[in-house]
């Protein structure tokens, strides 16, 4: 074994002048614009970073997101840049899906495993050459990304700090960005990526099953590409949301969230509580022909196996939400519970992801129902609600595909 | 292309078991050595015209009774100089201890003080290493596993444990995960009989006698048999009887043949390729390397990240030197009769200094008295050196793979000096007997051998990789991932020193995957 093999460093080296861990949470590059828009002082964490639950009203933000345009301070999220000559195979050894079929200027959405075959976290990869990816996530992954990337010719670097993103969705989110300037973008099709310039990255993505784009910039140009954007967003109703207004968009969209539809491995301290691409009916992002991949060899077994659980989107009637309920077959033997619901407002009616035990969701699909207790004024009240299962997603616009792009 | 049933990587004794028992089970075998000369750390060598020296290792303790007979050896030409070698370990002031057979007494004939504490000791601990000893040729258990034959091993354990009685069980289970210097210090002074025990745990591993677990390691090593053998001829007749054993049997070893790649296609091993180019096929392919090394010429791609993750982590600093010299003739020791010179010599004080020399060592420093292990194997045979004289074979333990300023010449010869000073406190004038002298660092034998951090036993023997953590967690049944590869040598159970056993049940294994496999076929 020569010497390289073992100590070729992977990570780029920190600079000394890096300050050390911030306390509490860190406040967003957008956080000088943020914080006199958000009416309500109305926070949360996200990753270490200061986020905004709602700037005002839940109800309008989200109907601004189904309506208008809005803006998302994405920035907390985990970013990952991957270069170099094996970018590509280590991409590829990482994820499930094909990574070779994600062309230079696209985005693929994906998930990767551990060892067992049990999904560390989803994300999007964003192809920018072809040795350039950044990899944007819910959990840190700088770790797993060092041990899956030892042995190849790539460097790591994580730009959570550095990148400043903004997602701006809605049915004006094309006019906005053509107001702002930025009217080139019309060729950009879904999950299409684009350098505008030497700091603007768009991406035509989003989580609200409607037209969107999320907008990258070095933190140091985040406020300037805000005031660029409210500026031009006046006249289409653009308006700041919080995460509570997005939730229910990506409900819709049918979305699921690492930490709340289904828990990271590397986050369970239980290994029974790990969940196979197959378990998230994720079937369709595991290519076994593609060659090897971490947790290949454990997810043949568990499709040569059958799924132990099975996320499955329901509908449930009435009109009251089945928040963290259980879910049972033929209103007694219980087969799972509901990880994410609303009464969806554009839907009209209850949609939910749920996680059902095997054979529930898999062999048995009939007969289901949904324990809902809910407070009526001061008095609870228990509702056992029909559930039928139904498809993903239960809202996605037509213009969300449309190129060129709706401008209004 | 050439074809074959199975592929071998490296001609050490294991590599050669494996090849041997492959064959004799009817596959066309080939087995491909970097080096011109066959047995990897078990070779040997012409030191200088016409002596004949053992490169690394110098005796045989451990070497597998039924690895042998299976092999039928003896028909090969495996014959021995002398068995059962006593051990003198030196004192400074010439009280030399003599150890043999469990039983302990002082050269001079004078009563020793500890003998009886020494020899109820040694009967324990010998006691408590049987119940490990029936585990060597087994492929150690999935500890969560489905199959009851695993169940059925680990049961046999417990039985094993229980048939100890209570209050050996309860000492068994106290000084399982101990360290050396209490488990012997309890029971006897210091001195060079604690010392030799000491020595015995730590012998060719990055580890002190107080490390934690080298009482395990001690315990292992006494589960291997204790007896020391000189091969007749030398460790070279002894590779020598392996090869012909292997090739009696239809087995092809190709000499000078370094692998550069193993091949693998769909997430199967398809062959070899060596660094001239030439490829070679086979379902099978078996690497007595060690696990970083198998891991790098088979793709770090073919392995899971976390897989990767536990053999880069494998511990493997060698710490192993040694000295090999060839003498115009027999050195004189002060005090110690021809007879005793041709068993094993200690030079191993005590185990205080024992752990100080192992504290030089974690500093990347070269120790001021190391402990040898010395040996004059031309005593008991006299036909490895043509003519008179004699050759000489120190193991210098303690000599660190990361020396502060590297291995240079000067390195190299301040241990020669620091090991030729102790030796002649009990041997003056040895130095002018020398003929002609080699210094192989632990550097030398990565280079040589291949194994990672110049490590004896490609990979440190303790309880962290031992048994079903050999080489690491989820690897330990010599199956790589990569179906048809497999572990054979010393980085899996039951681990390094001459014993055969990991090519034993690695060539095993591989037949009756090779069944299932053609039962699938057909």
């Amino acid at each position: 074994m020569t010497a390289g093999f073992l100590d070729r460093p992977i990570l780029e080296p920190v600079a000394a002048a890096t300050p050390m861990v911030p306390r509490g949470l860190v406040p967003s590059p957008f956080d000088a614009r943020l914080r006199p828009l958000n009416l309500h002082q109305d926070w949360m964490p996200w990753a270490g970073h200061l986020s905004a639950r709602r700037f005002d009203s839940v109800e309008a933000e989200y109907f601004a997101i189904r309506n208008q345009a809005t803006l998302f301070d994405i920035s907390p999220m985990h970013k990952y840049r991957v270069t170099g000559p094996d970018a590509e195979r280590v991409m590829n050894r990482l994820m499930t899906r094909d990574v070779r079929k994600i062309a230079p200027g696209r985005v693929g959405y994906s998930l990767w495993c551990d060892e067992d075959g049990f999904v560390i976290d989803d994300g999007t990869l964003f192809r920018l050459g072809r040795d350039d990816f950044r990899l944007c996530c819910q959990e840190p992954q700088l770790g797993w990304l060092s041990d899956v990337a030892w042995g190849f010719d790539v460097t790591l670097r994580e730009e959570t700090e550095e990148i400043a993103g903004l997602s701006l969705q809605g049915p004006t989110s094309f006019a906005v960005l053509e107001a702002a300037g930025l009217g080139q973008l019309a060729a950009l099709k879904p999950f299409g990526v684009a350098k505008v310039d030497d700091g603007l990255t768009v991406s035509r993505t989003g989580f609200t099953g409607d037209l969107g784009y999320e907008l990258w910039v070095p933190a140091g140009r985040a406020i300037a590409l805000w005031d660029r954007l409210w500026a031009a967003g006046h006249d289409f109703g653009l308006r700041p949301i919080g995460y509570a207004a997005l939730d229910m968009a990506r409900i819709e969209a049918g979305f699921v969230v690492c930490g709340v539809d289904f828990k990271s491995i590397h986050a369970a301290v239980r290994p029974t509580r790990g969940r196979t691409p197959f378990e998230l009916d994720a079937a369709r992002l595991v290519d076994f022909d593609k060659g090897h991949f971490n947790g290949r060899r454990a997810l043949l077994q568990h499709a040569k196996e059958g799924p132990r659980y099975k996320l499955v989107a329901l509908e449930v009637e009435g009109n009251k939400a089945p928040h963290a309920a259980f879910v049972y077959h033929r209103k007694k033997t219980e087969a799972g519970h509901i990880t994410s619901t609303l009464w969806s407002p554009t839907c009209k009616r209850n949609i939910a992801l749920a996680m059902l035990q095997a054979p529930y969701g898999v062999d048995i699909t009939g007969d289901l129902w949904v324990e809902i207790y809910h407070d009526k004024e001061g008095k609870w009240e228990r509702i056992m609600a029909k559930a039928w299962l139904t498809e993903r997603p239960f809202f996605r616009h037509r213009r969300r595909s449309l190129t060129p792009p709706a401008r209004l | 292309m050439t074809r074959y049933d199975a592929i071998v990587i490296g001609a050490g004794h294991n590599g050669l078991a494996a090849a041997g028992l492959l064959a004799r089970g009817g596959r066309t075998v080939l087995v491909v050595e970097k080096n011109d000369v066959l047995g990897g750390a078990a070779a040997g060598y012409e030191i200088a015209p016409g002596f004949r020296a053992p490169r690394f290792a110098h005796l045989l303790h451990a070497w597998h009774p039924q690895v042998e007979r299976q092999l039928d050896l003896a028909a090969h030409g495996l014959a021995f100089a002398r068995r059962d070698l006593a051990t003198l370990s030196l004192a400074d002031d010439g009280n030399h201890t003599i150890i043999e057979r469990g039983e302990a007494r002082l050269a001079a004939g004078n009563s020793l003080p500890d003998a009886a504490a020494f020899a109820a000791l040694h009967r324990r601990l010998q006691r408590f290493a049987g119940v490990l000893a029936g585990k060597l040729l087994q492929v150690p258990p999935r500890l969560e596993s489905p199959d009851w034959r695993d169940l059925a091993g680990l049961a046999k354990l417990g039985l094993d444990l229980r048939r100890l009685g209570a209050a050996d069980a309860r000492e068994f289970l106290r000084v399982l995960l101990s360290n050396a210097h209490d488990v012997v210090l309890d029971e006897i002074a210091d001195g060079p009989l604690a010392g030799a025990l000491a020595l015995d745990a730590v012998m060719g591993g990055h580890s002190g006698p107080r490390s934690p677990g080298s009482a395990l390691t001690l315990l292992y090593r006494l589960a291997q048999g204790g007896g020391r053998h000189l091969p007749k001829g030398g460790m070279a007749a002894f590779v020598g009887a392996l090869a012909e054993a292997a090739q009696s049997r239809g087995a092809e070893i190709r000499r000078n043949a370094a692998v550069e790649a193993v091949l693998v296609e769909n997430d199967r091993v398809i062959g070899i390729r060596l660094a001239d180019g030439e490829a070679m096929k086979a379902p099978l392919v078996l690497s007595s390397l060690d696990a970083q090394t198998t891991l790098r010429l088979t793709g770090v791609e073919h392995f899971d990240a976390e897989a990767v993750r536990r053999i880069r982590h494998v511990r493997c600093k060698g710490v192993t030197a040694k000295v090999n010299l060839a003498l115009s003739a027999l050195p004189r020791f002060d005090g110690i009769g021809e007879d005793l010179l041709g068993g094993r010599l200690l030079l191993t004080p005590s185990v205080q200094a024992l752990e100080t020399a192992f504290d030089a060592t974690k500093y990347g420093e070269l120790p001021a008295c190391p402990a040898l292990e010395v040996l004059i194997p031309s005593l008991a045979d006299p036909s490895l050196v043509d003519g008179s004289g004699h050759v000489m074979s120190i193991v210098v333990q303690y000599a660190p793979y990361h020396l502060k300023g590297g291995w240079n010449d000067a390195a190299r010869s301040r241990l020669a000096a620091t090991v030729l000073d102790l030796l002649e406190r009990h041997a003056p004038g040895l130095r002018d007997l020398i003929v002609a002298q080699d210094v192989l660092t632990p550097l030398d034998i990565e280079r040589e051998t291949g194994a990672s951090g110049g490590h004896w036993h490609h990979g440190e023997l303790s309880v962290d990789q031992m048994l079903t953590l050999r080489p690491v967690n989820g690897l330990a049944r010599y199956a790589l991932p990569v179906g048809g590869l497999y572990l054979c040598g010393a980085a899996a159970h039951p681990g390094g020193d001459i014993i055969g056993a990991a090519g034993h049940n690695a060539a095993r294994l591989a037949m009756k995957d090779w069944a299932l496999l053609e039962e699938r076929v057909a």
